[in-house]
Parts: structure tokens; C-alpha cells; sequence
């Protein structure tokens, strides 16, 4: 096989059903197909056995685990109990792994929450998303605060030291100080962790296409930046540390899952559309699985793991197996590693995965962009200015160019 | 023979049945099947049809047994239906004897029908009065028979009334052609002269020159030669029109037809030339050539650099046909490298453009047009300015001239004050107004000609719902108070935003430049002023303020491919942006010099 042998892995499992999409999502998600949530789970559990006879996994170390989705608060708890089984029996989870679980407010029940506590997930990501009726209503969320509060307090009792609240501004026709508002609101259910998303119309979307037609006003992006200078004090001074374009976590409390992604570390991706990423000598490697659950079911189906030797790592849900040079990997690296605000891009792992220096590498576009007030480079680590945060995908852009 | 040849053209507005009766005329005479299309089939190329109008004249050949039992040989001789063809339709008049003037029964007179009128009479020709479309029941038929016989100061009864869409008295058309038109009056024995009145480049047989042979005769295999151009020939094919090509073995005094000169390329060969032999020349050559020269002119950019050469072919290919047509390298330090075009007007400018885009699939950016200056340095030599960039430095000239054109509106007089309104914004100044009809007025004008060419027509339309019309000719150059408007874009003056303008306008067009600027160039990383400045001053001022957000929001489960798209998807759409400087600049940026014309009426 060849792989640089990781120590340890990150494991991403897609649950791809909603009971109700949201106007704002272009997701790989399905409402509708409950249905078909035993089935689904049945292929995950044998997608894990294609992964977990793999020598190249026996020989590290499982230490993050994310359920995103879709709603993966939406499975019950037998289906969760038989997903923890197969996780168990087919990966080495490490004794402090993180294992984080997204849910929706009103999905969550006490007897779910201390059934997942039980089964061993320490992380519970959720989405309020907003505060206002009308903001909610917008996003066509099917919960109201209130529930938001009532679930964050069950998650306390049910054991869950590890909360996340998903956030969304620069929505339309949201006012600043509605805004400052929700922020304030989410402070006072005081999560170890805060993620603020400002609203991105995403092509085919129901939100996109009201804007489009003129039933909902447009996005005002100077608004939205205002309203992201604003978290980024408000939170500064309620002692949360921004460590990521959108993410702030307080005591600690990173997410160990998404760092991974934004360090360039591996991890498997399981399920429907879901991602995997890993490094061999010289290349990187993209697998990147069908995204119809109906289809990934059928995939899985058919064939179970062939006992001998293993060929390459992949399960029979792959449609693509991408193989990234080292070109490639430097424009990947600097996009997810300049997300980290403060640790930035470290010239040493450049270096380590490019085989060359930042300055060598992006020698024309660097001082162009710290001219421009866009990037900080101290000749170590590369990272965005305030901002910079802000138009990250100018930085961005300009390092694509000439490449 | 000669007794029994009629050369004819007929002058007629666009839509006034031109075409129409041409076409019944042919079918009356045989030439070509009655049931033939009532389609344009004088007009043999594509984009003429679409245009409704006739770009180049032709001519076809028709035989005719009148009522006097005789048989007539009558040419017909299209001539080119707009504005900028001028030049062209004096040629095609000067190779007839007679005219149809063809008037609408429900439009009446229209200001082209006007001057190319008059370009008929001083070519002394017999004037044959058509009132066509008698049929529609909007038709004034007596009305406008009584206009169009007090405008030739004729009996309203010799005005004929026609439809020749429903053939009504066509007939009559033709016999009136055979009674009243003049058979040709040249000189069999003496020197050949013949002139040609259009062409076209055929790959094979080279430039098909048109020809109308006033004195002697031309045979198959005869050494002829231009007596304005100089080039020599022999004829590789001659022949008449009916109405395609049919060779023949001799074309005699009087008669009209076409000569294969194997030239290769229609600038050897020009509009207006006369053909004679090389042996046994002609003396004199006949009178009216003039070369043309093109009155506008604009630059020709591709939009993707890598079609340059494409470009430079495909105006060289058009050049073949395009006598009037010229070109020539020209870098812009904002758009790139491209071509200075030069052609006889607006309308020439939008057919050359349309071509490219169509017939040689070229994505091309147009520049605003301009005139040519004529720049009188202190020290006394003469520069010819063509761009704005060319302008000298102001502490080094004298005086500019731009050129002027006599204008002639035909307007119903209700429209007279919007007319004059438009005039007088543009420059113009009234000379004379004719009242042709009690309720119609032609307003006689001279303006300079960089007015005319930036949306004039298009506003006269406008303000008159259509029913003005115009026509123009050159009347040479006068100085002005002009003054070169620079845009600066982020302190940078950009070469391809310059304009001259008069300037009394500087600053409402600068204003107006600027703020449409404002409009379409997007937020940048940075403020970008953006400026107009005319002798050295700025004179107006705006600034695009800088792009504050611009990020993408998620990284959804590990999925970076899709985040990746979306920035290529933007890296791409860069790419169509010209930088100039360090700001990013849309093609749109470039068109706003037109756009100030458009909205100058508010």
C-alpha cells in the first residue's frame, strides 16, 4: 500500500435525512426517506468493514468521530446503538476520541441524549441557527427558541459538558441589532463552542431563488460584515477564542474533528456523498462516495470485504478517487489552513506536504497580499489579517492565479 | 439596339416596396418565374435580407415587348438604401438613364426618397412618379400623388398608382419605363468607357466589376485597364445579369453587365472607376469618382486575446467586398491589441460588426466611435487624430478641426419642435427648412458629425415615434472648442475611456461618465476614484468603494472539491475582467461612452 502510516484518523459519517429541508440548503440531504434509515445504517455498518480490514486503519488510531448531516439526531437510538457496535468492532477508537454528533433542537429527547451520552458521544453540535421567529421562520426552521432552550438544558442534565450552537447572520432583511440580539441570547446558553456562519444563497436553493425573484429582499454584504465584526468583539469579550474564519470555543474546547480537516489530517468519510482524504508518498488522495442513500445502499449491498489481501482503501461506494499533486495540495493547504486564525498555515507543514516554502512557492502573490493588508507573514506562518478574514476568497483567488 | 435599351434604378424608402416592385417587374418580363418569392431577389446576401435594406446596388437584366410590339432591353440598377452609401448610390444613378421614384401610399415622402431624389435630377435623369400600395386601406393615395407631383412640379395625373404587392397597373410601370426613359446616348465608335458602379470579390474569377458601358464596347478576351486605379486586366469573362450571371461574348454602348477582372481585391478596382482599353485608351475618364474615405471610426478589440489573428483574417476577408472598409493595428494599454477600423458611417460600422460575429463567429468588443480630428500644431503641420490617445499635448496645438455634415430631416411638422430640440443639444445649426407638404417639413442642418454618429438616430426616432427621417452628406472640416475628457481610474488616466468632446459638454459628460463608471465597475480590495479631467482639471469625481466581504461561509463535511469550484468558478470569471493597473475592469466599463449619448436627453 505504501500510505504514509498516520497515527491516528478522523471518521466522518454522513446521515443524510431531514424531516424538513431548510429554504437555505443544497445540502446532500433528503426529507422523506425515513424510511429507508435501517437499511442506511445496515450500509454504514458494512461500509465500516470494508474501511476496518484494511491494514492500513487497523494500524492507527481512530480519535475523532462527527455525524453530520442532514439531522442525525432524527436516527433512534437502536439504530444509533447498532452504529456504535460496528464502529467499535471495526475501528481502535483511542480512549480520549472525540465523538460529536449533530442534532436539531426539536429533535432531541432526554431518553435519546442519555442514550447517546452512554454510547460514548461526548460532543453535541446544534443547530439554532437564529432567534427571531422571522429569521427562523426565513430559514424555514421547524423549531422556535424556546425549544433551543429547553434542549440545551437537557443535554446539561443528560450529561454533555461539550456544546456546540450553529449560528447564522447577514440574513435578509435582518437587522443589526437582531443580530446582536441572537448572538446575546446564544451567549446566555453559554455552549463551550460557537459556530457563525454568515448565510450563503447557494445556487437552486429555495432562499436563493426568493431572493432572485424579489419576495425576499437581497443580502447586504457590508451588513454582514459589520454584523461579523460584531461577533468577533461580542465573543472575544464573553472569552470565547476565535480559531477559525466561523468557529470560537471557550476552555478549550476546539473541535478536534473539523481541526483536522483544516490541518490537512486524514480522515475517512462514511455514507452517502460523504468525503474521505489521506496522504501517499508524493500524492495526495480524494474519495468521495455516491450521494444518493438509495444508491449507497444498493452499493453496499452486493459484496462484503474480500477476506485476503486488500487492494486499495475504498469501499464500493466510491465514485470518485481523486489523486492530488503536490500543486494541488498546496492550493488545498492554504485553503483550509489559512482558516485557522490564529495557528495559520505553518511554513513547516507546507514544507512537509509541498516540499516547498510558502515564499517559494506563492513568490509573486505573498507580498502582493500582504501589501494589500490581506495576510500577515512573519516568514513562519502564513495567516489572514482581520481583514482578510473577511475576504479570504480574494486571498485565495489570487493564490490560485498563476498556478 | 442601342434605341431600345432602358437603363433605370428605382428610388425608394425602406419598406416602400422597393423590392416588391422589382420583383413584379421580373416576373412581368419572364426573368424569373411568377410564382418566384416575393423575397428581396436583388439582394444576394443574407444579411441584406435581414436588414430589409440593400447594402450594395446590383443589376438585372430584363426583356420587355411593349405595346408598340417592340422588345426593350430594360436594366434595372439597385442602389444601396442608406445614408452612409451616399457615394455609392451617385454611381448606380449615373449608370441610368431614368428613375422610378417609389413613394408609400400611406407614408408619403420620407427624407431619404428626398435626397436621393435630388441626386437624380442633377444626374439628369427622367423621373418616373410611383405611388405604391394604393391597396392598403391606410393609403392617401391622391393626397400623396399630390404631394409627390408638387415636389417635381409635375400634372398629379402622370404620378402612376400602384401596388405591387397585389400587381395593380405594374404594367404600366413598364411601359411608362420604355415611353419615357431616354435610350443611352453614347458613342459606339469612340473609345471604350465604361463605369463601374459596384463589385465583388469572387474567389475564383477575382473582383466582378459592374459595369455600365457609356461609349464604345468591350469584348471576351479585351486587355483593359482603370483609369483612376491604373490596374490592367484581362477579361476573363463577361456577362450580363438575369439576374445571375450569364456570360456573353460582348456588352455594347449603352448596355450593363459585368466584367471578371481576375483583380484580387475590390481596392484595385474601386466604385466610380472607368474601365477603358489599354491600347487604344479613352481620353477623358468619366466624371464623379471619388475615392471613398472612411467618416468613422472605432477600435475592434477580441474579447479573448488568443482570436486576434482570427480577427485580422476575417477583416481582411470582409475587406474583399468592402472597398470602403480599412484597418489597422492598434494596442490599447487596456484592452489589449486590436484594430483602428474606419468605415462611411454608423450603419457601415454595424453591418462590419454583425459580419464578424456572425459570419466569423468572433466574440469582439466595439470601442465608442469617433471622427478623424485634424489637429493644427503651433508649429503649423497638420496631424490626423483618429483616437483620442493620438490627441497631442494641449500646450502643443493650435486649433482642432472636426468634420462637419449637412443634415436634412424630414419630419411631419408636429415633431418640429422635438427635432430642433435634439438638433440644437447636438450642436447643429438650422440653415433652411422647406415645407414639401402643409403638415411636413425638411429641416436643412449642419452639425458636427461626431454628434450625428453617438445615438443620434436612434433619438430621433424616438422623439418623433419613428416617423422622421434623415439623410447626410460631408461639407468638410471646421475648428471647434474641443477638449480631450480623460477617465482616470484609480489616479490612472485609461486610454480606451478617453474622448474628445466640445467643451461646453466636458462637464455634463464628464459627470455622467463617472457615475456610470461608478455603476459597473465592482467593488475592489481598495477604494477606487474614479475621475474625469478635461485640460488637466478634474471635473468630476466618484469613488467605488472597497469590497469589505467576500467568504465563503462552510466547509461541510470534509468536502473540499466543491469549495474549490466555487473559487475557480471565480478565478474564471476574472479572467474576463481587463486589469488596468491594479483595478479590474469589465467590458461593460467600456461601452459607458456610449451610454452617456443615450441618456443625455434627460
Amino acid at each position: 500500500m505504501g500510505a504514509h502510516q498516520p497515527s491516528s484518523l478522523g471518521l466522518y459519517v454522513h446521515i443524510p435525512f431531514c424531516r424538513v429541508r431548510c429554504s437555505y440548503c443544497d445540502f446532500n440531504t433528503y426529507a422523506g426517506l425515513e424510511d429507508l434509515m435501517p437499511a442506511y445504517v445496515d450500509a454504514l455498518t458494512r461500509e465500516m468493514a470494508w474501511y476496518g480490514v484494511h491494514p492500513w486503519v487497523q494500524a492507527a488510531v481512530v480519535d475523532t468521530v462527527y455525524f453530520g448531516g442532514g439531522t442525525p439526531s432524527l436516527l433512534p437510538l437502536p439504530l444509533w446503538e447498532r452504529l456504535f457496535d460496528a464502529l467499535h468492532r471495526h475501528f481502535r477508537l483511542a480512549p480520549e476520541v472525540e465523538i460529536t454528533v449533530e442534532a436539531n433542537p426539536e429533535t432531541l429527547t432526554p431518553d435519546l441524549l442519555r442514550g447517546l451520552r452512554g454510547l460514548g458521544v461526548n460532543r453535541l453540535s446544534m443547530g439554532m441557527q437564529a432567534v427571531h421567529p422571522q429569521d427562523l421562520r426565513l430559514l424555514g426552521r421547524s423549531h422556535d427558541f424556546p425549544t433551543v432552550i429547553r434542549a440545551v438544558a437537557l443535554a446539561r442534565r443528560a450529561g454533555f459538558d461539550n456544546l456546540n450552537l450553529d449560528l447564522i447572520f447577514g440574513l435578509p432583511g435582518q437587522p443589526l441589532v437582531r443580530w446582536q440580539e441572537a448572538l446575546a441570547w446564544a451567549l446566555r446558553l453559554a455552549p463551550e463552542h460557537l459556530s457563525c456562519y454568515a448565510l450563503t444563497l447557494e445556487h437552486g436553493t429555495p432562499l436563493q431563488v426568493w431572493v432572485r425573484r424579489g419576495r425576499v429582499p437581497p443580502v447586504d454584504d457590508d451588513l454582514a460584515a459589520d454584523m461579523y465584526l460584531w461577533a468577533l468583539e461580542a465573543l472575544e469579550q464573553a472569552g470565547y477564542r476565535h480559531y477559525e474564519i466561523s468557529n470560537w470555543a471557550r476552555g478549550g474546547h476546539a473541535c478536534r474533528h473539523n481541526l483536522k480537516y483544516w490541518r490537512y489530517e486524514p480522515y475517512l468519510g462514511l455514507g452517502a456523498g460523504a468525503h474521505g482524504f489521506w496522504r501517499i508518498p508524493g500524492q495526495g488522495v480524494r474519495l468521495a462516495n455516491v450521494l444518493a442513500p438509495r444508491v449507497y445502499i444498493a452499493r453496499l449491498g452486493r459484496q462484503r470485504p474480500p477476506a485476503g489481501e486488500v487492494q486499495e482503501l475504498g469501499s464500493p461506494a466510491v465514485v470518485s478517487r481523486q489523486y492530488l499533486t503536490p500543486d494541488d495540495m498546496a492550493l488545498e493547504l492554504a485553503l483550509m489552513g489559512l482558516r485557522l486564525t490564529r495557528e495559520g498555515l505553518p511554513d513547516g507543514r507546507f514544507r512537509e506536504v509541498v516540499g516547498r516554502s510558502l515564499a517559494d512557492f506563492f513568490a509573486d502573490a505573498l507580498p502582493e497580499l500582504r501589501d494589500l493588508g490581506l495576510v500577515d507573514w512573519d516568514g513562519r506562518h502564513l495567516r489572514l489579517t482581520r481583514r482578510g478574514l473577511l475576504l479570504a476568497n480574494r486571498v485565495w483567488v489570487r493564490l490560485m492565479e498563476g498556478r | 439596339m442601342q434605341d431600345h435599351i432602358r437603363n433605370f434604378c428605382i428610388i425608394a424608402h425602406i419598406d416602400h416596396g422597393k423590392s416588391t416592385l422589382a420583383d413584379r417587374l421580373l416576373q412581368l418580363t419572364g426573368t424569373i418565374p411568377p410564382d418566384a418569392s416575393v423575397e428581396q431577389v436583388l439582394d444576394d446576401m443574407d444579411l441584406e435580407r435581414e436588414r430589409g435594406v440593400t447594402i450594395k446596388a446590383s443589376a438585372v437584366r430584363m426583356e420587355y415587348t411593349a405595346k408598340d410590339g417592340q422588345t426593350y432591353i430594360l436594366n434595372l440598377i439597385d442602389t444601396p438604401g442608406h445614408v452612409d452609401f451616399g457615394y455609392e448610390v451617385s454611381r448606380a444613378l449615373a449608370a441610368c438613364e431614368g428613375a422610378l421614384l417609389v413613394v408609400d401610399a400611406s407614408q408619403g415622402i420620407e427624407a431619404q426618397t428626398i435626397a436621393h431624389l435630388y441626386a437624380a435630377l442633377e444626374a439628369d435623369l427622367e423621373i418616373i412618379p410611383v405611388v405604391n400600395k394604393i391597396d392598403l386601406p391606410s393609403a392617401r393615395t391622391e393626397e400623396v400623388a399630390q404631394e409627390v407631383a408638387d415636389l417635381l412640379g409635375v400634372d398629379p395625373d402622370e404620378v402612376l398608382r400602384i401596388s405591387a404587392k397585389e400587381g395593380i397597373n405594374v404594367e404600366q410601370v413598364l411601359e411608362a419605363i420604355v415611353e419615357r426613359v431616354p435610350p443611352p446616348s453614347g458613342d459606339p465608335d469612340a473609345p471604350l468607357r465604361a463605369l463601374i458602379f459596384d463589385s465583388h470579390y469572387d474567389p475564383y474569377k477575382g473582383v466582378i466589376a459592374y459595369v455600365r458601358v457609356v461609349d464604345g464596347s468591350i469584348r471576351h478576351r479585351d486587355t483593359l485597364k482603370l483609369m483612376a486605379g491604373g490596374a490592367e486586366f484581362d477579361v476573363v469573362e463577361l456577362g450580363v445579369f438575369t439576374p445571375g450571371m450569364k456570360p456573353a461574348q460582348e456588352l455594347r454602348t449603352g448596355e450593363v453587365g459585368y466584367v471578371a477582372t481576375g483583380l484580387k481585391s475590390v481596392h484595385q478596382c474601386r466604385v466610380g472607376d472607368t474601365l477603358t482599353h489599354k491600347h487604344q485608351p479613352a481620353s477623358e475618364p468619366l466624371p464623379g469618382y471619388r475615392h471613398p474615405k472612411p467618416m468613422v471610426f472605432a477600435s475592434i478589440y477580441p474579447v479573448d486575446p488568443e482570436d486576434y489573428e482570427d480577427l485580422r483574417d476575417a477583416l481582411g476577408k470582409l475587406q474583399l467586398n468592402d472597398a470602403a472598409l480599412t484597418f489597422e493595428p492598434e494596442h490599447s494599454q487596456a484592452l489589449g491589441a486590436g484594430f483602428r477600423c474606419g468605415f462611411l458611417g454608423m450603419f457601415h460600422m454595424e453591418i462590419v460588426q454583425e459580419r464578424l460575429e456572425r459570419e466569423y463567429d468572433l466574440d469582439i468588443l466595439v470601442t465608442a466611435p469617433s471622427v478623424e480630428y485634424q489637429v493644427v500644431l503651433k508649429d503649423g503641420t497638420v496631424k490626423r487624430v483618429r483616437t483620442p490617445a493620438e490627441l497631442p499635448p494641449r500646450d502643443r496645438i493650435a486649433e482642432i478641426r472636426e468634420p462637419w455634415v449637412a443634415v436634412q430631416i424630414y419630419t411631419p411638422l408636429e415633431y418640429y419642435g422635438a427635432v430642433m430640440d435634439l438638433v440644437t443639444k447636438r450642436r447643429g445649426v438650422l440653415k433652411d427648412q422647406e415645407h414639401p407638404a402643409p403638415d411636413r417639413v425638411v429641416l436643412h442642418f449642419e452639425m458636427p458629425l461626431a454628434e450625428l454618429i453617438v445615438d443620434f438616430f436612434d433619438q430621433l426616432k424616438s422623439r418623433t415615434r419613428g416617423y422622421a427621417s434623415l439623410d447626410y452628406q460631408p461639407i468638410g472640416y471646421r475648428p471647434g472648442d474641443l477638449v480631450k475628457l480623460d477617465v482616470l481610474v484609480n489616479k490612472e488616466p485609461v486610454d480606451a475611456l478617453a474622448m474628445i468632446v466640445a467643451r461646453e459638454n466636458a462637464y455634463r459628460v464628464g459627470q455622467k461618465l463617472v457615475s456610470k463608471l461608478k455603476d459597473l465597475i465592482p467593488r475592489q480590495l481598495f477604494t477606487v476614484p474614479i475621475q474625469a479631467a478635461a485640460d488637466g482639471k478634474i471635473i468630476a469625481r466618484a469613488n467605488v468603494k472597497a469590497l469589505r466581504k467576500d467568504v465563503l461561509a462552510k466547509c461541510y463535511g470534509g468536502d473540499v472539491t466543491r469549495k474549490k469550484k466555487l473559487l475557480e468558478r471565480q478565478k474564471r470569471g476574472k479572467k474576463r475582467l481587463k486589469m488596468v493597473g491594479k483595478v479590474e475592469i469589465p467590458q461593460e466599463a467600456f461601452w459607458a461612452v456610449l451610454r452617456v449619448g443615450e441618456s443625455d436627453e434627460d
